[in-house]
């Protein structure tokens, strides 16, 4: 019933698929690779620092001198702009209005200029008149002082008109000048990165955390890198430095350093949370890029490697800290 | 002579059987529940080996294994990225999340975030979609056995089977809307609880607010750079624990190991499987020889020497030990073939053939060893007796 073979048979079938199952299960488990290949420092020792791209100008959040309705937005995003020309309006009819008024006072006012010289011609010529008598005894000297007196009141009634008039001017001009903060300029040539008014929109003349509008000199962008104040004593001004663009490695720029913000600043938090406390402070440093070596847009955020020292290095000759170069 | 140790051993069918069962059933329980055993505990590191990529895990000093997480600040990444000898560092976080199921249940989650631009640490098999779907705003990629069961949505029909979760439905993650655009296959985790892989600034805003959210810092070395020396080097200069793939896995493997008691429960098992494996065996292989006894006696009287009957008998033990190892190993891996797409952790690496062979081995030079005992104090004269 039971063949001799049977049972080893079986035995070695089992061991063969114990080890087939042995191998089978385990196979090493597949690597996921990455989307795009990270960054690498092209440096030995280095410091890593995430880098964000602003405009050479920085980027100018426009405000408005006065708060008001929107009336009109003249520039796109995008839009190249000089120096001067006008970003957009707020609602002027109540300036024009009082424009209205204060030129109408100051017609009403020239009038009574002339009506106080008519006046002075008046009183100067009765005046002439009695003072022609050479005969003193033919006039009686009450009438000469009234008629003296009268020209000296009608000549202070002109200077009085001449002053309102001069009233008048200076508010016209202030009304002017109202009318004229309505409209917003541009306070330096650039190019037009963000709109978030739109007409019939109230434009409030505090700083709120939405900008106006933001405009930035593209011309030439620079990188604002953040270092972990922790790593900030190994910072070299002269270290050599490269950025990448994320998502894509093969972009690569060298920096050049253009000055050091000399304040450490509390690191923005990703969470946004207004009763957060502050972890870290970071030291900023800026530098500029060609511009033509990658495309990269203002806001973008990039892998930054600073040539530094190693942290084990013995300590340095002394890098005197405050002396950062001032601004350019 | 060996002919006739063969004869002798074949020619009892039931005694044959009998010990032939004991051996297999030792050798069955010192493979399966050593497998099973392996198989658990691999799972709690299984995290780990899915992510081959980096060869250094940064994390808080005070990290006890994978799932203790105590986040750091977010420019630690940098700090580390600064370390001599990195080639790169990476964000993860690792974070249990609740997802709102369509049937208003909630279920816990294993949420992974990835680094927003490379997207390393993904999963390791993609059943559908694409890694680079994660850059699909609101985009999460759900594993497939979390995918099917406990994320699956509640069926149509009352009473019916859960629809298994496809790419294009949506999720709740504490309140804020989560796409999933692919489906991938990991291997089970300790909690088996759905994974659920996302970039990392979509984790983050998943995630309760927290001052910190960084979990890990996953780091590759440059190439030829000498790994246990980097570890040390990031420790010192950033003040974190940096261990090596390996390191992490012995980490968490140790932490389960101490505080939990499956290694106990399953040496409990493994022992007892040794023990009653022996004794039937030993036993059977005992009363096999005493009652062959007459044989030897008449082999010894016939002037066969004490060597020849010891080969005779070794050569009896080592095939029924061949035999019942081979059925052993051949039922546990029949086992742990069916139970492939189950819940159960097995897992059956080389060690196991090594160390259930050692134990049969064992029992068998045992068996064999009382046998010979009682084979060589005999006397041939005892063939004439009675």
């Amino acid at each position: 019933m039971l063949p001799k073979y049977t049972l080893p048979a079986l035995a070695a079938l089992g061991f063969a698929f114990g080890v087939f199952s042995v191998i089978r299960g385990n196979q090493p488990i597949p690597i996921a690779q990455p989307v795009a290949e990270p960054a690498n420092s092209p440096f030995p020792s280095f410091i890593a620092g995430a880098g964000i791209v602003e405009a050479k100008s920085q980027n100018i959040s426009v405000g408005t001198p006065l708060s008001g309705i929107i009336q009109q937005v003249t520039v796109k995003v995008g839009d190249k702009i000089k120096a001067g020309d006008i970003l957009f309006r707020i609602d002027d009819r109540e300036a024009l209005a009082e424009l209205g008024v204060r030129k109408a006072n100051l017609a009403k006012a020239k009038a009574a200029v002339g009506e106080a010289e008519a006046s002075v011609n008046d009183t100067r010529n009765m005046l002439e008149l009695i003072e022609a008598v050479t005969d003193r005894r033919a006039i009686s000297k009450e009438d000469l002082d009234r008629r003296r007196n009268a020209h000296t009141i009608a000549k202070a009634r002109l200077e009085s008109a001449r002053a309102q008039v001069l009233q008048n001017e200076a508010e016209l001009a202030a009304t002017q000048t109202t009318l004229d903060r309505l409209v917003v300029h541009a306070p330096v040539a650039g190019e037009v990165l963000q709109v978030n008014i739109r007409p019939g929109e109230f434009a409030p003349a505090s700083a709120g955390n939405t900008p106006l509008m933001v405009l930035g000199n593209l011309d030439q962008l620079h990188i604002r890198v953040d270092i972990d104040e922790n790593d900030a004593w190994r910072f070299r001004k002269e270290g050599r430095a490269v950025a990448y663009l994320r998502g894509n490695r093969n972009f690569k720029t060298d920096l050049k350093l253009v000055w050091v913000e000399p304040y450490v600043i509390p690191k923005r938090s990703l969470t946004g949370d207004s009763t957060e406390r502050v972890d870290t402070r970071v030291l900023q440093a800026l530098y500029s890029f060609d511009r033509a070596s990658m495309p990269a847009y203002v806001g973008q955020q990039m892998d930054v490697f600073i040539e530094a020292p190693d942290a084990s290095a013995t300590l340095p000759s002394m890098p005197k800290p405050g002396t950062a170069e001032t601004r350019s | 002579m060996n002919h006739i140790a063969l004869k002798m051993l074949m020619g009892d069918r039931g005694k044959y059987l009998g010990i032939i069962m004991g051996l297999t059933f030792a050798s069955l329980i010192m493979t399966q529940q050593p497998a099973i055993f392996v198989g658990l505990m691999s799972r709690s590191f299984s995290f780990i080996s899915d992510l081959g990529l980096p060869d250094i895990w940064v994390m808080d000093p005070k990290v006890q294994f994978i799932d203790d997480v105590k986040p750091l600040q977010d420019t630690k990444l940098y700090r580390v990225r600064g370390v001599a000898g990195v080639k790169w560092a990476m964000p993860l976080y690792k974070g249990l999340l609740k997802a709102r199921m369509a049937d208003g249940t909630f279920q816990t989650c294993n949420v992974i975030g990835l680094d927003d631009a490379t997207l390393i640490g993904g999963p390791p098999v993609m059943l559908e979609g694409k890694l680079e779907d994660l850059r699909r705003s609101d985009g999460v990629i759900v594993d497939i056995d979390g995918a099917i069961d406990k994320l699956a949505k509640p069926s149509k029909i009352k009473g019916g089977k859960p629809e298994p979760l496809k790419i294009g439905d949506t999720l709740e993650l504490n309140d804020k809307r989560a796409i999933v655009v692919g489906i991938a296959k990991t291997t089970k985790t300790f909690q088996s609880q759905p994974v659920i892989y996302t970039t990392y600034s979509r984790a983050v805003r998943f995630a309760p607010r927290e001052r910190k959210m960084l979990s890990f810092v996953l780091v590759k070395a440059m190439p030829g750079e000498n790994i246990p020396l980097l570890t040390r080097r990031i420790t010192e200069s950033t003040g974190l624990a940096a261990y090596t793939q390996q390191e992490f896995k012995d980490l968490t493997w140790g932490y389960f190991m101490k505080n939990t008691g499956i290694p106990i429960n399953f040496g409990i098992s493994v022992t007892l499987g040794f023990i009653v494996g022996a004794a039937i065996a030993g036993q059977t292989f005992y009363n096999f020889t005493l009652e062959n006894l007459r044989q030897f006696g008449v082999l010894k009287a016939m002037g066969t020497s004490n060597w020849t009957l010891l080969r005779m008998i070794l050569l009896q033990a080592i095939l029924v030990g061949l035999i019942g190892y081979g059925l052993g190993v051949g039922l546990t891996a029949l086992f742990g073939y069916a139970m492939r797409n189950t819940i159960m952790a097995f897992k059956f690496p080389w060690q196991l053939l090594v160390f259930s062979g050692f134990g049969v081995t064992l029992i068998c030079v045992f068996a064999a060893l009382i046998s010979i005992r009682k084979v060589i104090k005999l006397e041939p004269a005892i063939v004439f007796k009675g």
